[in-house]
């Protein structure tokens, strides 16, 4: 079904490296602005990463697939500083950021969303982007920036199609228009890499493709490749469709890394995942 | 070391009370997630009833006993098991203020049925003789009859656990509710039973431990509080650890009578359960987890407290609670012209309690975090006031500002559990906290003034003097106003969108940069600060000082207040306010024992609450928009939505976040 889908991605996103596929172990490819190194983790008993490599590009949609309980989650939660990783370096624009405090991941460029919406509830959508962009910047909760402010909520309102909804308190919207809330709450922030946790699950087929619209129109919109996107995803039609690059785990290993086309032709990720359903 | 075996018996009698009700509080938190504040008051209520038919009627203990553990406790049981079914996995914080109203429910009771709760003596269920054991020891049957009873009490609950079908079925319930619902396990019946055996060990408690105490409405309930910290030291899932370390614990407490019977040491000594209660929760930290239950997230109706979904009509109700906001103050002004003189400091007190309930509507309705301990911070401004303020209160301000200061430090030590903690575990250490202030320094003679007290002058403040009671009223009302004005603007604001997020989401907050360990402190030392102003306040008002004041009993009276008012809107406050001075100081001439009919009207409102957090008011008012509504349908496209949001906020919780 799939095979015409060759990274339609790239016709965006104009001049930037080229995505070579990182073997295991690699160091970070010039084009990289975050990097897992050599992530190993261990709850107790269970091994939960082990010594994996996930590099995402300026001005892409790098990928992150695996089957259920791969560790797909984990690696997020390092990423952003949840979990701190026995083994292995977290590197973002050239600085490791393992001792780094989520916030301060969050201050210096890195945005998340959530596959559980974690929507400021009792606040309108407006509010919800405001807040964002108060949290990200210093001295806003002295009033400083006030028209920036204004100018770069309406931006976002406008880039993600949220105006309709804007005094709509955030807690009552449903799934799909909570999704692109998370997104543009992110966008607010000025991310230099945005990292999106399933931001399909929930979604209808039309809503999941409006959202990918959205996504691929914000890839490199801040110039310099920025922000990149690392996609966690199950739609693995979704991940073919906008990814450049893409990175396979099982039971908390790499298993492979390349483009759609490559992911698609790898042995080890058909019998690990795709397999019997999806892409056969 | 003979020396000690006197204090060692002492130790494990008392220990063996507390093990009988940390395995009481430890098997309902197992088995339905809800951790009993009321445990005490079980305890109370079950003493006052076997006190009404062996002591009042003279009944056998024979009768009264078994008739008291079979029958009156279980049924306590069964009204807890159907107050808090419906409550099953809603955020945590509601439990948590259902069992605070259960207090204050029991309390109302036994002070309505029992001639207001005097205090009486119990005759002791066991013979208080004592036999040699060995050398100078004696053993008093009661002491050795209580740990019997502990030991076998907690024995069969431990086998009934381990080696019977109810056990099985207990196990699979806190394993997964679902599955064991599916394999065709009753989890109400599971949940009714462990509720039963609970309140039967409160019966327990309250009749073995109540002949050594005075039996009224506090003592009791005091004492049970400290087999809190034995229940957390078992993590609140271990009934063995529960049991052991409550021994330990009562033996700690009762070893250094040995060398000071007054004094610091004596008072921190008393308090010791309630210290190892506060650290243990400090250091287990992260390792606590809320039981297996399924949190089920407060629907979005009920978490928007009503911020309406239409911007311009919430703008409308701002401008119109803001006009009545304002004409009240002005009501207020010349209020004192129309009541005669006490009940104008009856007022003053109300309007100090209400700059106290801005201070909670700020730190729990806004930034989500639970305070059980906001009048310590009311003793602390009162108490340096009366110390320092001088005799013609020309030091007031300078004393308000130290207290002011003071609440600082103890701002942080209260909200930094907070940093690891969060519902049940915070609110227990806000808790411990306040015990361990009403234990350790409002109880010191030297800060108390002992029995004759100490008296705070009325301030005089740039050489202007609030000696009367008219301008001591009119001092409170002006800080009142600016205080409920700085927080309307603040909650405007980015300050207010911050402390929003920070209860809505403090996992994305985090992720969008803010320091959640920076805000929470700031929002518990904000709230402090403030509640020591309205502390020194309250002293020049009272100018007699009472430890009893600023008990942590009267935080819980006021958290309750605040819910009931509606505890995410300023109007919250003031409507808690409002029902304090009424149902509390006797504003209004209505015979005493209507209070105690207040009284329970507001914990059963509370208690009624249980499905809607936000409190009554939140419910009536958008009741009362929804009929407007209807009666004049206001064209608007968003409206259609808003009206949604309020029929939903009648039903059940509901999935807001599905997400998958």
């Amino acid at each position: 079904m799939a095979s015409d889908l060759t990274s339609p991605s790239a016709v965006d996103t104009g001049t930037v490296p080229a995505a070579g596929p990182a073997g295991p172990g690699a160091s970070a490819p010039a084009g990289a602005i975050l990097s897992a190194n050599g992530i190993s983790v261990r709850f107790g008993g269970l091994q939960a990463l082990q010594s994996v490599d996930l590099h995402v590009l300026r001005g892409q949609i790098t990928g992150l697939i695996g089957p259920n309980g791969a560790g797909k989650t984990t690696m997020f939660n390092v990423l952003c500083g949840l979990i701190a990783p026995t083994e292995g370096k977290v590197v973002f624009d050239g600085t490791t950021i393992n001792r780094w405090p989520p916030h301060r991941r969050g201050r210096a460029g890195m945005a998340r969303t959530f596959q559980r919406l974690e929507l400021f509830t009792r606040m309108s959508v407006e509010d919800n982007l405001v807040a964002a962009w108060e949290s990200s910047h210093p001295g806003a909760l002295l009033g400083r920036g006030r028209a920036t402010r204004k100018q770069k909520v309406a931006e976002v309102m406008e880039l993600v199609g949220l105006e309709r909804v804007a005094n709509r308190v955030a807690g009552e919207l449903p799934t799909g228009l909570g999704r692109l809330v998370e997104l543009g709450r992110a966008l607010c922030t000025d991310p230099r890499v945005l990292l999106l946790d399933e931001p399909s699950s929930g979604l209808d087929h039309g809503e999941t493709q409006h959202f990918s619209q959205i996504l691929q129109s914000v890839v490199g919109g801040r110039g310099n490749g920025e922000p990149a996107v690392l996609l966690v995803e199950h739609d693995m039609a979704l991940v073919m469709q906008v990814c450049s690059t893409i990175t396979v785990l099982d039971f908390g290993r790499r298993i492979a890394a390349g483009t759609p086309a490559e992911i698609r032709a790898d042995a080890g990720v058909r019998a690990a995942y795709l397999g019997e359903s999806d892409v056969a | 070391m003979s020396a000690y075996f006197p204090f060692i018996v002492i130790g494990i009698f008392t220990g063996s009370i507390y093990g009988l009700a940390a395995m009481g509080l430890v098997l309902t938190y197992k088995t339905t997630g809800v951790f009993n504040f009321a445990y005490g008051a079980v305890a109370m209520i079950c003493a006052f009833v076997y006190w009404q038919m062996h002591d009042a009627w003279h009944w056998s203990a024979w009768i009264a006993l078994p008739l008291l553990l079979l029958v009156v406790a279980p049924l306590v049981g069964y009204i807890f098991e159907a107050l808090f079914r419906p409550l099953a996995g809603l955020s945590a914080e509601v439990p948590i203020v259902v069992s605070i109203a259960m207090i204050a429910l029991f309390t109302a009771i036994v002070v309505i049925v029992w001639n207001g709760g005097q205090a009486r003596g119990l005759q002791p269920v066991i013979p208080r003789s004592s036999f040699h054991l060995a050398g100078h020891l004696f053993v008093g049957y009661d002491q050795l009859g209580t740990f019997v009873i502990a030991c076998l009490a907690g024995g069969a609950l431990w086998w009934l656990l381990r080696h019977t079908r109810f056990g099985t079925a207990t196990r699979a319930v806190v394993d997964n509710r679902d599955l064991a619902s599916i394999i065709g396990i009753n989890g109400d019946n599971v949940r009714r039973t462990s509720w039963i055996l609970s309140t039967v060990f409160g019966g327990l408690v309250g009749v073995l431990l109540s002949p050594d105490l005075v039996l009224d409405t506090n003592q009791l309930f005091l004492v049970v509080l400290g087999a809190f910290a034995p229940a957390v030291i078992a993590r609140l899932t271990s009934l063995p650890w529960a049991f052991g370390s409550a021994l330990v614990i009562g033996v700690i407490q009762s070893i250094p009578h040995k060398w000071s019977s007054s004094g610091l040491t004596a008072n921190i000594e008393s308090t010791a359960p309630f210290i190892i209660l506060f650290i243990t929760l400090i250091v287990l930290g992260n390792q606590l987890k809320e039981s297996g239950m399924a949190v089920r997230s407060v629907s979005a109706s009920q978490a928007s407290d009503g911020l309406e979904a239409d911007e311009v009509a919430h703008a409308e109700r701002a401008r119109r609670s803001t006009l009545i906001g304002v004409a009240l103050f002005v009501f207020c002004i010349f209020l004192p012209n129309i009541v005669a003189g006490p009940k104008v400091g009856i007022l003053t007190v109300g309007i100090i309690f209400a700059i106290v309930g801005v201070t909670l509507v700020v730190l729990t309705g806004w930034a989500g975090q639970i305070s059980l301990a906001q009048f310590s911070f009311v003793g602390v401004g009162a108490y340096i006031v009366g110390h320092l303020a001088g005799h013609n209160g020309s030091n007031f301000l300078g004393a308000a500002l130290l207290g002011m200061a003071v609440a600082v430090p103890l701002g942080i030590i209260v909200g930094l559990p907070s940093l690891r903690l969060k519902g049940l575990y915070l609110a227990l250490a806000t808790l411990a906290f306040a015990l361990i202030m009403d234990g350790v320094v409002f109880n010191d003679v030297r800060i108390s003034g002992g029995i004759s007290g100490i008296i705070a002058p009325r301030p005089r403040i740039f050489g202007v003097s609030f000696a009367s009671t008219t301008a001591m009223y009119e001092l409170c009302l002006g800080v009142l106003g600016a205080v409920l004005l700085a927080a309307l603007l603040l909650r405007r604001g980015p300050i207010g969108r911050r402390l929003l997020i920070l209860r809505d989401s403090p996992l994305a907050a985090q992720m969008l940069g803010v320091n959640l360990t920076i805000t929470k402190l700031g929002a518990f030392v904000a709230s402090g600060v403030i509640a020591a102003l309205a502390g020194a306040l309250f002293g020049s008002a009272e100018q007699a000082l009472n430890p009893m004041n600023f008990q942590f009993s009267v935080s819980l009276t006021a958290v309750l207040l605040v819910v009931l008012g509606g505890r995410s809107v300023l109007s919250g406050a003031i409507i808690g306010a409002v029902t304090y001075m009424v149902g509390y100081l006797g504003l209004l001439p209505i015979p005493t024992a209507a209070h105690n009919y207040i009284q329970l009207g507001v914990a059963l409102g509370v208690i009624g609450l249980g499905r809607n957090p936000e409190g009554t008011f939140a419910i009536s008012q958008a009741e009362a928009r929804r009929s407007m509504s209807i009666l004049k349908p206001r064209p608007r496209r968003a409206r259609v939505a808003a009206l949604d949001v309020r029929v939903r906020s009648h039903g059940p919780a509901m999935e807001a976040h599905s997400g998958v």
